[in-house]
């Protein structure tokens, strides 16, 4: 769900716009550290943005009665972060407000703070957590993906329920829980079928090309070898 | 084996159970019209509000698809993008492994 046009006042448009300029500013900088770093990085940053481009653009029915899609973010949260994320969310969001009207060209910036920025950034700190303990590496990615998927939509709640309800007709607390029950019930599977998807695929990345996920550091080597060798099997 | 597809089999049984449970719901549900939660969610804005989701002003005006149709093409051509730069890399990196 991306807010569409319109339904956010103009006041609260420019809170979000001031709240995700900086963070893609940071990004934008981020990310020019990172290629500048490493050009073997640029085809992982290239799947990792075809995931967002691809999922995002699939309206999915659920057993709910209703449909939704997912955010596709995850995957980039763990490779390259929430900033650099949060650039590469803003591009697919702006094609969308662009020449799909799914999502407004006033609410972009709320649009990108709650799918590019805070989903990202709480699936990041999920992986920073549990990067390094017990917890299997693709039980890592899927709970990341699972979450940055629905904390997007915790904040799209949140979002609507302080800029598109007028106080004098619905209380900001419980016009949040209202979104809350038409986004994170529809969500749901949604983000789980998302976090299985999306480990699957970092099989294959870490099956093909393991050195730049090392040498970025997203995981260690040994966790790495292990995994590959657990997937070309005995 | 079965533990090197481990990642695989759980997929498509998620997978499978989406589409099952969906297909159950579509049957079964009478009011299930799958309508998505961007609509669900302006009808409630509408109701909170009072403002009826007609009488909501765009404050950048937004060129809109003429047609469902045309959306669906473009939503189809999103994805295709994506795709195609996924297939594109890994096809790359399955390229960079043969030679080595």
């Amino acid at each position: 769900m991306h807010i569409m046009e319109g339904y956010l006042s103009l006041q609260w448009c420019i809170v979000w716009w001031l709240f995700a300029l900086p963070c893609l500013a940071y990004g934008v900088l981020h990310l020019k550290k990172v290629m500048d770093a490493d050009r073997e990085a640029l085809p992982l940053l290239g799947v990792t943005g075809g995931f967002i481009f691809l999922l995002s653009s699939l309206k999915l029915p659920t057993p709910f009665g209703s449909s939704s899609h997912p955010t596709g973010t995850g995957l980039s949260a763990i490779c390259f972060g929430p900033w650099i994320t949060s650039v590469v969310c803003a591009i697919v969001l702006l094609f969308q407000a662009l020449f799909l009207a799914h999502g407004g060209l006033s609410t972009l910036g709320a649009n990108t703070v709650s799918m590019g920025i805070i989903g990202p950034l709480v699936g990041y700190t999920m992986y920073r957590l549990l990067k390094n303990t017990s917890v299997s590496m693709y039980t890592t990615v899927f709970l990341v993906t699972a979450f940055a998927d629905l904390s997007t939509y915790v904040v799209t709640s949140f979002q609507l329920a302080l800029g598109a309800v007028h106080p004098a007709t619905g209380n900001v607390v419980s016009s949040f829980i209202v979104f809350l029950g038409i986004f994170a019930i529809t969500q749901i599977p949604i983000a789980i079928v998302e976090g299985i998807v999306l480990a699957l695929v970092f099989k294959y990345i870490v099956q093909l090309k393991p050195d730049i996920l090392i040498h970025l550091n997203i995981f260690s080597e040994e966790t790495i070898n292990a995994a590959r060798r657990e997937a070309d099997g005995p | 084996m079965a533990h090197k597809y481990n990642l695989e089999i759980l997929a498509v049984f998620a997978i499978a159970a989406f589409c099952i449970i969906f297909l159950y719901t579509s049957i079964t549900a009478k009011n299930s019209g799958f309508a998505g939660t961007d609509d669900i969610a302006a009808g409630k804005i509408a109701e909170l509000s009072g403002t009826p989701s007609g009488e909501i002003h765009p404050i950048i005006p937004q060129w809109v698809p003429p047609s469902a149709e045309v959306e669906s093409t473009l939503f189809a051509l999103q994805a295709a993008l994506g795709g195609m730069i996924i297939g594109g890399v890994f096809g790359f990196w399955i390229g960079q492994k043969k030679k080595v």
